[in-house]
């Protein structure tokens, strides 16, 4: 048994943010994760992050542009938290080192990005993830944190609501150990490859949500999922609204500026929902590429620009679509790219289990109600990374020693269950993750109705009943692929079952959920938010209110 | 079709195997082994994350030249050589005009194999560590951000785009005759941190005290094959002489007290 007061699960912007305030707390806390820190997804984060650092901007004015770039599902008093602290966490990484790019007098450059009334994104050329990424682990490492590095958790334990460790198997060996915490925080990132098109790293399957919604933490607004505007045709890989931010348009087959006609006011920087739609509306209609794509047209900005501003994405353009953007427009499409659900958690990343906190894009805190803002998803991990720290270390502070017995037996238990899956009669993994996949991608996609979602109920049951006979044919105890794939799978039907659930439910159109057999907002009966609860049966829903302070619902135009 | 040749390890043996895979355009051979653990081989086993070039975990050998497997297209490789048989080749020859169906797979060299094309990281990452890579905060921090000029932005830019993918690593002639050598990467990031204006003098002054050895700047060989296989352009060889240049200016050269061969 491994014991440490507490332990933070993943280590990208999130956990390292969070570890390093129970640190300097004085705790003693270790981070697990399932791929070396510096591997973690975060550091695939292109464009920036949101602080009003500008005289003339304000957090209430950042907070105004969040609330209604949620379509007023954001929690207003979260909101308040994350832009009224936005400016502190981003000075902060500048002073641990963050190479931001700068203006001409040398203070923090600032972008403007989709939905903001003011350039309030600070970047860091179009790497500003892996830029943060590595200051952060830079910090861990000069703070000499413990990090568990290449193990996978596999069960929480959870014993009259209140958090007493985890079992994880370690994956060099493959063999099952089980970690002793008095507070334990999930900061796994999210779900991208349950569907087919998406921006995310392929370790991203949303396990880490599915260990909390196992153990019995409600699953807040899942049918919430953001599809990025703009991914390179073919690999989806993210080409960061920064591109838009710079000044680059968006052409359809007939080389039309065809945003005029859906956003007349914002064009290419109307929020992600926005934009996504519009694309897809082009392509379906038949005005895009043969193959499902538009034109993002970035020639104009010039070399020089591109190179300083853009050169990722260049160099991305390069490798993936031999296609040069100073010369030529890069293809893209929309793409899943964030899940604005997860994990249920206040405003200190305490979800309802004692001792169980989360924390970033694996958490639903609430920020980004129905469509995040880009620019939003980095400060939220800085933000309430730290802020789960702080609170983290108050609660074990004053804490009892727990039993052991329940942990033990977890251990068992675990160790039972996944000798079970081994064999070699049974179903295959990888069979039955491309049929998840499928139908995410065709049927709970950027467009949604009843038929459609209830066919994706339908196909998700038959693959968790195929599920059920699961086996892993390779014994090989290093880095055994085909296991660790087997086990996250079954979070994956989890978490898909959740989204298609609450999306069939929701008979509205609201932020980048969209209904086209109801298309308006409908404040009335939906104004809520939607927890959804594991049962031997599927999600079991319940809904809860939205707190509204300062902003009043109103209609959303850009 | 395309053919795979990887080697394979376990506790026991070393052996190549060969795999078919029905290639298409745009194929990468990252998706060609992922082709390979999913459909004909599931104890095939191999590291990624990102796809996209960015987070360093696909690091390895194809047709004997350290690179990202996410970034290298299966169409690309038809047209070089496979190199087999010299290993002392690291930038492929001129194209071969008939076309290659066979690519040649194996672990990144000059760290040890744990199994298949997986390597023991924790060797370089303990490396890293050698050089204290962080930015040491100066006692007079300013309330609001650093100035930092534009052209010092572009010239650290350089080096922070490092994503620790060990490729120079296992490209480098010095690693891979001395395993307590720093590395380039490690060389890399010391530079990146001497170079910072942010940094603490102290700090600096320590750093570059351990580089200041034959498991540091001295150490290299100046052979450039670091910068030639650099998937990010950090070019660590450049670092390594301005290291050097700053030691020399410093007077420091003659103590050399962090010798580890010693």
């Amino acid at each position: 048994m491994i014991t440490h007061d507490v332990v933070v699960i993943g280590g990208g912007l999130s956990g390292l943010r969070c570890a390093i305030e129970l640190y300097e707390k004085g705790v003693d806390v270790a981070i697990i994760s399932k791929v070396p820190p510096i591997r973690s997804h975060s550091g695939a984060a292109q464009g920036g992050i949101n602080a009003s650092l500008g005289s003339d901007d304000s957090w209430e004015s950042h907070a105004f542009d969040t609330v209604k770039g949620s379509d007023y599902l954001a929690d207003q008093d979260t909101v308040e938290i994350l832009c009224r602290e936005a400016p502190d966490r981003v000075l902060e990484m500048e002073h641990w080192g963050t190479n931001f790019s700068r203006k001409d007098d040398g203070t923090i450059a600032q972008r403007p990005f989709g939905g903001a009334g003011f350039p309030r994104t600070c970047y860091a050329g179009d790497r500003t993830g892996h830029n943060l990424l590595h200051t952060l682990h830079e910090r861990v490492l000069r703070a000499g944190i413990k990090v568990y590095r290449e193990w996978l958790v596999t069960r929480l334990v959870i014993e009259d609501k209140r958090c007493l460790g985890f079992v994880a198997m370690n994956l060099l060996d493959s063999e099952l150990e089980v970690f002793k915490t008095k507070a334990t925080v999930l900061a796994t990132g999210g779900y991208g490859r349950i569907y087919e098109k998406s921006t995310n790293a392929i370790i991203n399957k949303g396990f880490g949500i599915s260990l909390a919604y196992r153990a019995g933490v409600p699953l807040q607004d899942m049918e919430f999922v953001q599809f990025h505007p703009t991914t390179l045709w073919g690999t989806n890989i993210l080409i960061t609204e920064g591109a838009r931010g710079e000044g680059g348009y968006l052409y359809n087959e007939d080389h039309e500026r065809f945003m005029k006609d859906y956003a007349a006011s914002s064009m290419e920087l109307a929020p992600r929902d926005i934009v996504a739609r519009s694309i897809q509306q082009e392509i379906d209609e038949g005005r895009g590429f043969p193959g499902g794509y538009v034109h993002l047209d970035i020639t104009h900005l010039g070399k020089d620009l591109i190179e300083e501003r853009l050169g990722g994405i260049r160099q991305i353009s390069i490798d993936f679509a031999g296609i040069d953007p100073v010369e030529e427009p890069i293809p893209v499409q929309p793409g899943q790219h964030y899940s604005m659900g997860g994990i249920s958690s206040n405003k200190d990343g305490a979800t309802p289990a004692n001792g169980l906190y989360a924390v970033g894009e694996c958490a639903c805190i609430s920020v980004h109600g129905a469509n995040r803002l880009g620019g939003n998803s980095l400060l939220d991990t800085v933000v309430f990374g730290r802020r789960a720290g702080v609170h983290a270390a108050g609660y074990v502070a004053s804490l009892e020693e727990a039993d052991d017995d329940p942990l033990e037996k977890a251990l068992n238990n675990e160790r039972t269950a996944i000798s079970d899956m081994m064999g070699s009669d049974g179903e295959s993994y990888s069979g039955i993750s491309e049929e998840l996949k499928k139908t995410m991608q065709e049927n709970v996609g950027v467009f949604r109705e009843k038929k459609k979602l209830q066919k994706a109920i339908e196909d998700i049951k038959k693959l968790e009943e195929k599920a059920k006979s699961l086996k892993v044919k390779t014994t090989a105890k290093e880095f055994n692929l085909e296991l660790l794939n087997a086990i996250e799978l079954k979070g994956m039907l989890d978490l898909a079952h959740s989204i298609a659930l609450g999306a069939l439910v929701r008979e509205e159109s609201r932020g980048a959920h969209y209904r086209t057999d109801f298309l308006e907002r409908d404040d009335g009966n939906w104004l809520k938010h939607t927890l959804a609860y594991l049962t031997p049966e599927g999600p079991r829903l319940e809904y809860k209110d939205v707190n509204i302070t300062t902003f009043q619902p109103q209609r959303r135009t850009y | 079709m395309m053919k795979l040749k990887i080697r394979r390890q376990d506790g026991e043996k070393v052996w190549y195997e060969v795999f078919e895979v029905e290639d298409r355009p745009g194929m990468t051979v990252l998706e060609a082994l992922f082709y390979v653990q999913e459909k004909l081989d599931g104890s095939l086993t191999f590291r990624y994350s990102c796809r996209g070039a960015v987070c360093g975990s696909c690091g390895m050998l194809i047709n004997r030249v350290p690179r990202l497997a996410c970034r290298t297209q299966i169409s690309d490789l038809r047209k070089e050589p496979t190199n087999e048989g010299n290993p002392e080749v690291l930038i492929a020859n001129k194209m071969n005009e008939e076309g290659n169906d066979e690519i040649l797979i194996e672990p990144l060299p000059n760290l040890e194999v744990i199994r298949d094309l997986v390597v023991d990281m924790e060797a370089f990452y303990s490396l890293l560590d050698s050089v204290r890579p962080w930015l040491e905060l100066r006692e007079d921090v300013p309330e609001k951000e650093n100035i930092v000029d534009q052209e010092m932005q572009v010239r650290l830019e350089q080096y922070t785009n490092c994503i620790l993918c060990a490729i120079c690593h296992g490209s480098c002639p010095v690693a891979a005759r001395d395993k307590k050598y720093y590395g380039p990467a490690a060389l890399a990031k010391a530079w990146r941190f001497d170079l910072d204006p942010r940094e603490d003098d102290g700090h600096r002054e320590q750093r570059l005290d351990i580089v200041n050895s034959n498991s540091g700047v001295w150490g290299c060989d100046t052979v450039y094959k670091c910068v030639a296989v650099c998937p990010k352009k950090v070019a660590p060889t450049l670092s390594i002489n301005e290291l050097r240049n700053r030691i020399e200016l410093s007077g420091k050269k003659e103590d050399k007290k962090n010798d580890m061969k010693l």
